[in-house]
């Protein structure tokens, strides 16, 4: 009887083994979150509603976009990315909400291209990015306090700071627009404190300075802005804020008859976006602008060209605007991320990757990528662009002039760097 | 930003009770060293006093199949509070004896075979070093009246959490498993809590608040009730002027901040008050993120400013008195005031915070404005024998060898989060310093983990509305207010508890993970970690 029963065990445990070894051969080659054999599952957080999210509620339809071209020419190394946009309505206290929900019921494999300064900083601390190891690829949001790779060490921006933008907006007033009289509305935020630092750590002082607290932007504050830079006589008024609040800024401006010389940081001068919010394009011809990648309608160049292509064909009915094709480039640079860490995918190999191997990266801006092993700065300069009768942008001076700079204390350089081609037909090959 | 003016059917103080007394009294006759036990509908019932008398109650089944919950009360005040006070007037101290969480509770542990017991303890306030003693003793005199006892595991909440955690690290001898619920951590950190958020009130909306460094005897027990009824008439002045204008809340009659000061709206403070002291920013109702459709443009700045600002007076109300009496009792306690902020950088405090909540702190610019008050006004000191002695009270190790089981909401507004995380991480560290001498010990084996960390999340949009007024006659959310647990989790709690009694250690896998989705808003994540506590005494 002993014996019998001794024979069964080892007949059931060799079963138990070969059955294992099957399964373990029908498995993917490995098992990390968020990846098969067949998918790459990714996540997003933004805001697709509410005050704050007109012109960034396309950045995930963009990314969507790019992903489903990559997907019907093979995927990344034969593995369809999906990505997951969940809908923060720009609350941080949504923003975690949302990403727990990417990272423990969808099983995400990486968050990209996560949007919002106060957004980014809730979940990073809440929801333990780092602890987690979640890598979290081309962050939209320029704090340069996300570039302390210490704290962050599994994120990587990809906009330059709001810090090199100040950098680089001071040394062109000072150069262009010496003796005038400055006037400077900001996010009364991280935003607006980093280039307040920037501009005065650069010599330049604003004779009106106006502050806004996020969320608050429309017209009723606006009225309060421009009476105060109308007041203060402000000649040059140089704006950091969003696209929302430009548009109230500049929809006010014009109907009090108040006309200086506008110039606007990157984030909020998206010009479609700003003529959908009712700003006249005659308020536009002539505003200066600060821009690190080709206007969406230079189809001369190659990305534009190219994502222009993806968008008509896979994001159809949706006009080519500066977020489409920031949320194309971000598309862009994850795949290359993602081929960069290899067919046998891992979280530690993606940020290994991005330390590596990321400033070689494909991208459309044209200042350098700063990644390496001590660095998770994505991209690191800007030129001055002004926009014309049509509300297109064009470089000052008739061609792009680069200017590179860091978030702290080093000199503000024109730029020598010359951007790596876009891989042919949009399809990254790297390894 | 627009204003937002609501109905005046908008009640935020309503401040939920800590106060949860069962059903059981004490007859005269069993006030004596032995138990008077009577039995009706099967259930055996004794009462009795430990030799410190306290006040004890035990229930038996007829079925009883030896394994008894010992039970721990939350804080009780011990002073009376005057009728009128939100949550806590008409309060008499009581040391009623609690066997269970609730009669519901209580009533199905018996169906199913187990012995309920739990004392009142011989003091009220903080008393976890007596009650420690208590329980001890307690434990053997069940056993003696029940000699078919087996197994004995501790739980208890809030305070009740605190004792029970200290069993299970002091005595694994008698328990063989214990579940700290909602718990209170050490009390430096919780005083600590308690006493930025009163300083914080009073320097903001009413300077004549005392905070502590009450009179000794009568003269201390008026001031501490005076204090209730001021920082509770600021709070609902701060509620009437939120209602009548969100956005721009004038300050309380009795704020003497400077005029300047007075620009920034009175909800920033609000927030400032919950970030220095570490208050969470969502409450019973507000949920710190949503809006409402009705709000058309201005939902965003509903969401980010204003849906905080609400949290924060909802959970200070909350907060508020808890802290009132218990800086009374502990300064009692210990001989003296026990809250010092003379040391204390509220600019560190809320720096990883305030870009977060930049909006509902009005930017940068109030910010500092906010800042720039907390940092002018005089600070409270200590006295260095008291503060020696209440550091010398009872605290956790987290060196925990019996199967644990934590549980709390992420957003209580009293026990905050951070406790139990800081009960984790101890343990944690005490788990991984194990581990790695064993390893060098050539054990090739981890060491069993003995501590299941539970929480209960927040639902990601709760607050509710009626056209754009926010609704507050919804019952809190879950993972809010102060142990606010159903029925079906402590039953949850307790049968793992059953389980990690039976079989030395806590449950674990799809078993757990399928006990913990039927009981529901319980969760178990390794990765999650609570704010930490705005200090914790080093």
């Amino acid at each position: 009887m002993i014996g019998k029963t001794r024979r069964k065990r080892t007949w059931f445990v060799a079963a138990v083994l070969a059955s294992g070894s099957l399964f373990a051969t029908a498995l993917p080659a490995h098992a990390e979150t968020g990846v098969t054999s067949s998918e790459i599952k990714l996540g997003i957080t933004l805001p697709l509603t509410g005050a704050a999210s007109p012109g960034y509620n396309k950045i995930g339809n963009a990314m969507n976009a790019y992903f489903k071209y990559v997907n019907d020419n093979g995927g990344v190394y034969g593995r369809k990315i999906t990505l997951i946009q969940k809908n923060d309505e720009y609350s941080p206290q949504l923003s975690i909400a949302k990403t727990n929900e990417l990272i423990l019921k969808d099983k995400v494999f990486a968050l990209v291209g996560p949007l919002g300064t106060a957004n980014f900083t809730a979940v990073h601390k809440s929801v333990g990015i780092a602890r987690r190891g979640v890598p979290s690829l081309f962050l939209n949001t320029g704090f340069s306090g996300f570039a302390n790779k210490k704290a962050y060490p599994t994120s990587f921006t990809i906009l330059p700071s709001y810090a090199m933008e100040a950098k680089i907006a001071a040394q062109f007033l000072k150069e262009n627009f010496a003796g005038k009289k400055l006037g400077l509305v900001y996010q009364n935020d991280e935003f607006g404190i980093d280039a307040l630092g920037a501009f005065k750590a650069a010599g330049v002082k604003f004779d009106v300075s106006v502050p806004y607290t996020s969320g608050t932007q429309g017209s009723a504050t606006a009225q309060t802005w421009v009476s105060q830079l109308a007041a203060g006589g402000a000649q040059v008024v140089v704006f950091f804020g969003v696209t929302s609040a430009t548009a109230a800024l500049l929809g006010v401006a014009a109907a009090a008859k108040y006309a200086p010389q506008w110039v606007l940081g990157s984030v909020g001068s998206d010009p479609l976006i700003l003529r959908a919010l009712g700003v006249p394009v005659a308020v536009l011809n002539g505003a200066l602008t600060l821009s690190g990648n080709p206007s969406p309608n230079d189809t001369s160049d190659e990305y534009v060209k190219q994502f222009q292509e993806i968008n008509t064909k896979y994001n159809p009915g949706v006009a080519f605007d500066d977020y489409v094709l920031q949320g194309m480039n971000v598309g862009l640079m994850t795949v290359q991320a993602l081929r960069a860490a290899g067919s046998n995918l891992t979280r530690k190999g993606l940020i290994r990757a991005m330390e590596t191997k990321g400033s070689t990266f494909a991208s459309v801006a044209y200042s350098p990528l700063g990644y390496s092993k001590t660095s998770n700065v994505g991209h690191t300069g800007y030129y001055m662009a002004v926009m014309d009768a049509t509300g297109d942008r064009k470089p000052y001076g008739g061609s792009a002039v680069v200017y590179t700079t860091d978030s702290g204390s080093g000199p503000v350089v024109k730029s020598t760097f010359k951007r790596p081609a876009m891989p042919a037909k949009g399809l990254p090959t790297n390894s | 930003m627009r204003n937002f003016k609501f109905k005046r059917s908008l009640t935020l103080v309503a401040v939920s009770s800590l106060l949860s007394l069962t059903v059981v009294s004490i007859p005269t006759a069993a006030r004596a060293a032995d138990p008077a036990c009577t039995t009706a509908n099967f259930v055996t019932s004794c009462v009795g006093v430990t030799s410190d008398t306290a006040p004890y109650s035990m229930m038996v089944p007829a079925n009883f199949n030896g394994t008894v919950y010992l039970y721990s009360h939350g804080y009780r005040p011990n002073v009376p509070v005057p009728a009128g006070i939100p949550g806590y007037g008409g309060y008499t101290v009581t040391n009623t004896p609690q066997p269970g969480p609730n009669a519901t509770v209580i009533g199905a542990l018996l169906a199913k075979g187990y012995g309920v017991v739990g004392s009142g303890f011989a003091r009220q306030g903080w008393n976890a070093d007596s009650a420690i003693k208590t329980n001890v003793e307690l434990v053997g005199l069940f056993k003696k009246q029940f000699s078919k006892t087996t197994k004995v595991v501790a739980w208890g909440e809030s305070l009740g959490g605190f004792i029970t955690q200290a069993l299970a690290e002091k005595h694994p001898d008698l328990f063989k498993a214990a579940a700290p619920l909602c718990m209170a951590s050490d009390v430096t950190p919780l005083m600590t809590m308690a006493g930025d958020a009163l300083w914080g009130i009073k320097t903001f909306f009413d300077p004549s608040i005392k905070g502590g460094n009450y009179s000794a005897g009568a003269a201390g027990y008026a001031e501490a009730m005076g204090d209730l009824v001021k920082v509770f008439t600021a709070i609902g002045a701060l509620q009437a002027a939120m209602v009548a204008n969100a956005s721009t809340p004038a300050w309380p009659a009795t704020s003497k901040v400077p005029d300047a000061i007075k620009a920034i709206p009175s909800r920033s403070a609000l927030v400032m008050v919950a970030l220095m002291s570490g208050v969470p920013l969502q409450s019973a109702h507000f949920d710190g993120a949503s809006g409402a459709a009705a709000m058309g443009s201005q939902i965003t700045s509903f969401q980010i400013a204003i849906n905080p600002a609400f949290a924060a007076l909802e959970n200070l109300a909350n907060a508020a008195a808890l802290a009132v009496l218990a800086t009374h009792d502990l300064e009692l306690q210990a001989g003296g005031p026990v809250f010092d902020n003379t040391a204390t950088d509220y600019a560190a405090r809320i720096a990883d915070e305030q870009f977060i909540w930049s909006s509902a702190l009005s930017g940068v610019s109030g910010t500092q404005g906010l800042l720039s008050v907390l940092a002018a006004s005089p600070r409270a000191k200590a006295d260095p024998a008291a503060l020696a002695k209440m550091k010398a009270l009872a605290s956790h190790t987290g060196k925990v060898e019996i199967p644990t089981i934590l549980f709390t909401g992420v957003a209580d507004p009293v026990t905050v989060a951070g406790n139990q995380q800081s009960v984790a991480d101890k343990y944690a560290a005490y788990y991984a310093d194990k581990w790695a001498a064993a390893k060098k010990a050539g054990e090739r084996k981890r060491p069993v983990n003995k501590q299941l960390v539970l929480w209960n999340f927040t639902p990601d949009k709760y607050t509710k509305f009626n056209g754009i007024t926010p609704d507050t006659s919804v019952p809190a959310a879950t993972g809010t207010n102060h142990c606010n647990f159903t029925t079906t989790q402590y039953l949850a709690i307790a049968d793992l508890l059953a389980y990690a009694a039976d079989n030395g250690v806590n449950m674990s896998g799809g078993a757990l993970l399928t006990k913990l989705r039927k009981a529901g808003n319980m969760t178990y994540d390794r990765g999650y970690s609570a704010p930490k506590m705005k200090y914790y005494g080093n």
